[in-house]
């Protein structure tokens, strides 16, 4: 079993979006692609989760219908919007944008300075 | 678009919020359920799989109220569960509720009833073009009454007109009663006014049918035979009928063509007395002063400028070479009309107004730091109940909702309370109004007075919003700042905070402080009105009644009136109990009677400006006004020479120390008609009020009304009874001899007095009430407090006692905390009242303010309120049983 990352604040609404992008998903399944995405890494806590959607619904972020899962059971689907895949790709720059400043950061070697 | 979402989806929300929780429970559920099958499929067992699912689902309440948060209902929806719960909370303490809601619906009650006539009367902008520059134009001679008389003479108004620089349109208009008959229209009494050709166009008022009166209805010594009626009176009168135009009418005695209604909402140049029906008036000499003049400041002029600029152009007016004396020292004043003009009942009500305004001002103050107190003390029984909330993960912004949600609650219950209240007390305010000699008659537009309009109600609900936020303040700050802890420990038995007792004592200080303040002031204008009934008039006011004459459709001749009048006083002088009656044009206090100017016969230059009053012979002995030389007019006066007696201060002013009596005394402009009369002065009498209680007496000339050839009006009839006793034998005699002469009105001299100072009455009437409640309040709030702090000291009083302290120590104790809360409110107060002596001296000038009575009363009464209210609290404390009250623990 991988060593859990506990998730930094605000990324929460960034891992839901890229796991809805993938396809139209229910609650617990966005929960169980994040974890097969992130190869089990990272944690979260489980009821997190919907209080995070709901936000990003009346954000207008990702839309939710109900329909017929799989297993024959009426279930709350959750898509992206136009304005959710926006926000997506803003996301995933801005993450790429700190991620690479940080990272550059911890290399920096004591002669360069 | 986003806004509108979002907007859609609170609603939607809201409206279907049962549906939308049975949802989310339903994912929440499915979502455990998933987990837990998943696990069960990994091996563990089915009721631990149950389990570990939720344990790793975390707080499920917690995370559906963050659901809700986050959906934006939340607003709403807690706003409802608060005062769904408030409503509760205020059910359950009825006693509570009931004080809190009375002591606010007084106080926001008293509030909007004073502002509601304040609103009608000095704050409604004429519905006119530009209000704010119209300008009231007035005359003043100095040493009147503020703020002056608005008419004019031709000459004055021709100066005025060319004379200007400052003004746009100067605007003729005047206001008076006529009776209007016409065709298929019962003659009735209708408030008016003549105007001249620009008034309309001026106030930039449009006609709604036919046309308005226009500068070619009016010319030099003539006007065009044409009115035009209000769009209320076209309503009630002729049903809207646009037949109207073109409609013959009578106004007074000229016959006139309706060609016009004003558009709708027009009213005249005052609210409170509207005009109905305009006709044009001629340009042209006449007599008196006939014109009533507003004008419009040119834009850019400011009212300063034309202040300045119009006291110089009037200097022209008042130097006339054929100007009299007393003319010259005449002064224009120009006030700002966009409220609309001076009328006798702004005049007389503006200050009172502002009295009044300031003292409920107080009382809501008094109130709000009442329920303040009230409800911090509520607060801090509810200390545990705010524990456990916050012990249950309710964030703090939400406790302070709560509590402000709930003496909002409070505020507004008290404000739809005090509505009423409102109501009521205006209609009761204005019959007391109603009863004074300026209004009797007016056109008063009463509604106007006591119906609460859309600014009043905007006024009482921003006060109530307001109030509810001081009062639920303090107690919401307290409630937030709850430690779960330490308040779920022992809650009963640790001690508040130093702070926030002490915040507590003093709202109650301040409460005393407040109510000292309104005492005091109550106490002021009760004493003044106390020093106006004990006035020496210089006449005996008791066992007097006067009788108003309508003489109008008698058809008496002079000579009639004479024979009559006299046999009259004969046959009333019989009627057991009456000691004597007269005659006499105008009766004291009635109201402003004839004047001119007086100067002894061979002395011009010495000249006094003096009251009139023609009378009959025995006056004087009705009235009960000695002689102090001379005689009283007799029977055969009526065929000599003209004779008049006067008063002591005419005979000072005319003849100085030389005695008047054989000398003979001018009088010139006779309420302002040209002319001169000379008398031979046969008799002086000490001096006697003629109008008005406030003023000294002034110069007073008393012709021979039989002599003179006029009718007087008002019959004074001296008892040595009771005069309701005669009453009703006066009217039957009055109607068999004057059998054509109704009577107008019957009162006694005292009601008579006390209708020439009605605003004198109220203020005194309601600042004594408003100073009782303000006792009553604070009371309250002492009571409450105390009640409260010996509730909370139980234990430590229990302790006390069976350590061996006696129950009339602990008593003392409790009293000896009530009395340093009032004196510190009393040590607070006292200064406050002075100001508020100062303040209400510089308003109303004849204030005895002299004299630190009303302060020291007031005072003492405080403080034995203070301890009346500490009395019951303490004696609980005393009854403490020590074994019960540490058992409690």
């Amino acid at each position: 079993m991988p060593e859990h990352a506990q998730i930094l604040p605000g990324t929460l609404d960034l891992l839901i979006l890229k796991a809805v992008s993938l396809g139209p998903l229910y609650g617990y399944g966005i929960l169980l692609r994040i974890e097969q995405i992130s190869h089990g890494a990272l944690l979260i806590e489980q009821g997190a989760l919907y209080p995070a959607l709901f936000r990003l619904v009346r954000q207008g972020l990702l839309k939710a219908h109900w329909d017929t899962s799989e297993n024959n059971r009426r279930t709350k689907f959750y898509e992206l919007t136009t304005a959710g895949r926006k926000r997506l790709r803003q996301e995933e720059d801005g993450w790429n944008r700190l991620v690479a400043a940080i990272a550059s950061t911890l290399k920096a070697q004591p002669e360069e300075i | 678009m986003r806004v509108v979402g979002s907007l859609r989806s609170v609603v939607s929300a809201l409206f279907h919020r049962s549906r939308i929780d049975k949802e989310m429970e339903e994912e929440l559920r499915a979502h455990i359920q998933d987990r837990a099958n998943d696990l069960e499929r990994s091996g563990v067992p089915r009721a631990e799989a149950g389990r570990r699912a939720r344990l790793e689902f975390g707080g499920y309440q917690k995370f559906k109220e963050e659901c809700r948060e986050a959906q934006g209902t939340h607003f709403l929806e807690t706003l409802i569960q608060d005062l769904r719960f408030g409503l509760r909370m205020l059910r359950k303490s009825p006693g509570f509720t009931a004080i809190a809601v009375l002591t606010l619906a007084l106080g926001i009650g008293a509030n909007t009833a004073i502002f509601t006539m304040t609103n009608g009367l000095m704050l409604h902008t004429l519905p006119v073009r530009d209000p704010g520059q119209l300008v009231e134009l007035l005359h003043h001679y100095p040493g009147e009454p503020e703020p002056g008389f608005n008419g004019f003479s031709w000459d004055a108004y021709q100066t005025i007109r060319d004379g200007n620089h400052v003004f746009s349109d100067l605007i003729d208009g005047t206001m008076n009663f006529f009776t209007v008959r016409g065709d298929k229209l019962q003659p009735q009494t209708v408030f008016g006014g003549g105007v001249g050709g620009t008034f309309f166009q001026a106030l930039g008022v449009r006609a709604a049918a036919g046309r308005l009166i226009g500068p070619e209805d009016v010319h030099m010594g003539y006007h065009a035979p044409v009115a035009v009626v209000s769009w209320s009176f076209w309503k009630s009168r002729f049903d809207l009928d646009p037949g109207v135009i073109g409609k013959k009418i009578v106004v007074g005695d000229a016959p006139a063509t309706i060609v016009g209604v004003a558009q709708r909402g027009f009213y005249g140049l005052s609210y409170e007395a509207q005009q109905d029906i305009w006709w044009p008036i001629s340009l042209g000499p006449s007599p008196g002063w006939g014109f009533g003049l507003l004008a419009r400041l040119k834009p850019g002029v400011s009212l300063e400028q034309a202040r300045a600029e119009m006291a110089v152009v009037f200097q022209t007016v008042v130097n006339a070479p054929d100007a009299d004396p007393f003319v010259r020292r005449m002064k224009l004043r120009i006030e700002p009309a966009g409220n609309g003009v001076t009328t006798p009942l702004s005049q007389m009500l503006s200050t009172p107004l502002m009295v009044l305004m300031a003292t409920v001002g107080l009382l809501l103050l008094l109130a709000c730091a009442n329920l303040a107190g009230l409800l911090l003390a509520r607060g801090a029984s509810r200390q545990h109940e705010m524990a456990v909330r916050a012990c249950l993960g309710a964030p703090r912004a939400r406790l302070l909702r709560q509590t402000l949600t709930e003496s909002l609650l409070l505020s507004l219950v008290g404000c739809a309370v005090g509505i009423f209240v409102a109501y009521f007390a205006a209609h009761a305010l204005i019959r007391v109004f109603a009863s004074g000699r300026f209004i009797m008659g007016a056109p008063v537009h009463f509604e106007a007075l006591t119906n609460p309009d859309a600014h009043v109600l905007l006024f009482t609900l921003a006060i109530a919003l307001l109030t509810g936020l001081l009062c639920g303040a303090a107690p919401a700050m307290s409630a937030s700042k709850t430690e779960p802890a330490s308040a779920l420990q022992q809650a009963s038995r640790i001690g508040e905070s130093k702070s926030r007792r002490l915040f507590g004592k003093g709202l109650v200080a301040s409460q005393v402080a407040l109510s000292l303040v309104l005492m005091s002031s109550a106490g002021l204008f009760v004493k003044y009105l106390s020093h106006l009934r004990n006035l020496n008039l210089g006449f005996e006011r008791n066992n007097l009644l006067l009788v108003t004459l309508d003489f109008a459709h008698s058809g008496y001749d002079a000579a009639q009136f004479s024979r009559l009048s006299q046999e009259l006083v004969m046959r009333l002088d019989a009627i057991p109990g009456v000691s004597s009656a007269t005659f006499s044009s105008v009766s004291p206090m009635e109201g402003p009677g004839a004047s001119s100017f007086a100067f002894a016969e061979d002395d011009p230059e010495r000249r006094t400006q003096a009251s009139i009053n023609y009378i009959a012979p025995d006056y004087f002995e009705t009235y009960g006004t000695p002689f102090l030389a001379g005689r009283d007019f007799s029977a055969r006066d009526q065929a000599g020479s003209p004779v008049a007696i006067i008063n002591e201060t005419t005979a000072r002013d005319c003849f100085g120390n030389e005695n008047p009596i054989g000398r003979h005394i001018t009088l010139s402009h006779i309420t302002l008609t040209k002319g001169e009369r000379t008398y031979e002065v046969v008799g002086l009498v000490r001096d006697a009020k003629y109008n008005d209680l406030q003023q000294a007496a002034p110069p007073t000339i008393y012709p021979d009304l039989l002599q003179q050839g006029f009718i007087g009006s008002q019959l004074a009839i001296r008892t040595r009874i009771d005069p309701s006793g005669v009453a009703s034998a006066v009217r039957q005699t009055e109607a068999a001899v004057l059998k054509t002469v109704p009577i107008a009105r019957i009162m006694t001299m005292n009601e008579q007095i006390d209708s020439s100072i009605v605003p004198q009455r109220l203020i005194a009437m309601l600042s004594a009430g408003f100073g009782a409640l303000g006792a009553l309040i604070a009371a309250i709030g002492l009571y409450g407090l105390l009640a409260y702090t010996v509730a909370r000291r139980t234990h430590e009083i229990g302790v006390r006692m069976a350590l061996g302290a006696a129950g009339t120590d602990v008593m003392r104790i409790v009293l000896r905390g009530a009395l340093r809360m009032v004196c510190a409110g009393l040590a607070i107060g006292a200064p406050l009242a002075f100001c508020g002596k100062r303040v209400a001296a510089s308003l109303i000038p004849d204030l005895p303010v002299a004299g630190p009575l009303p302060i020291v009363v007031s005072v003492a009464i405080m403080i034995a309120v203070g301890l009346i209210a500490a009395y019951l609290p303490a004696r609980r404390a005393m009854r403490v049983d020590p074994m019960v009250a540490l058992r409690y623990e």
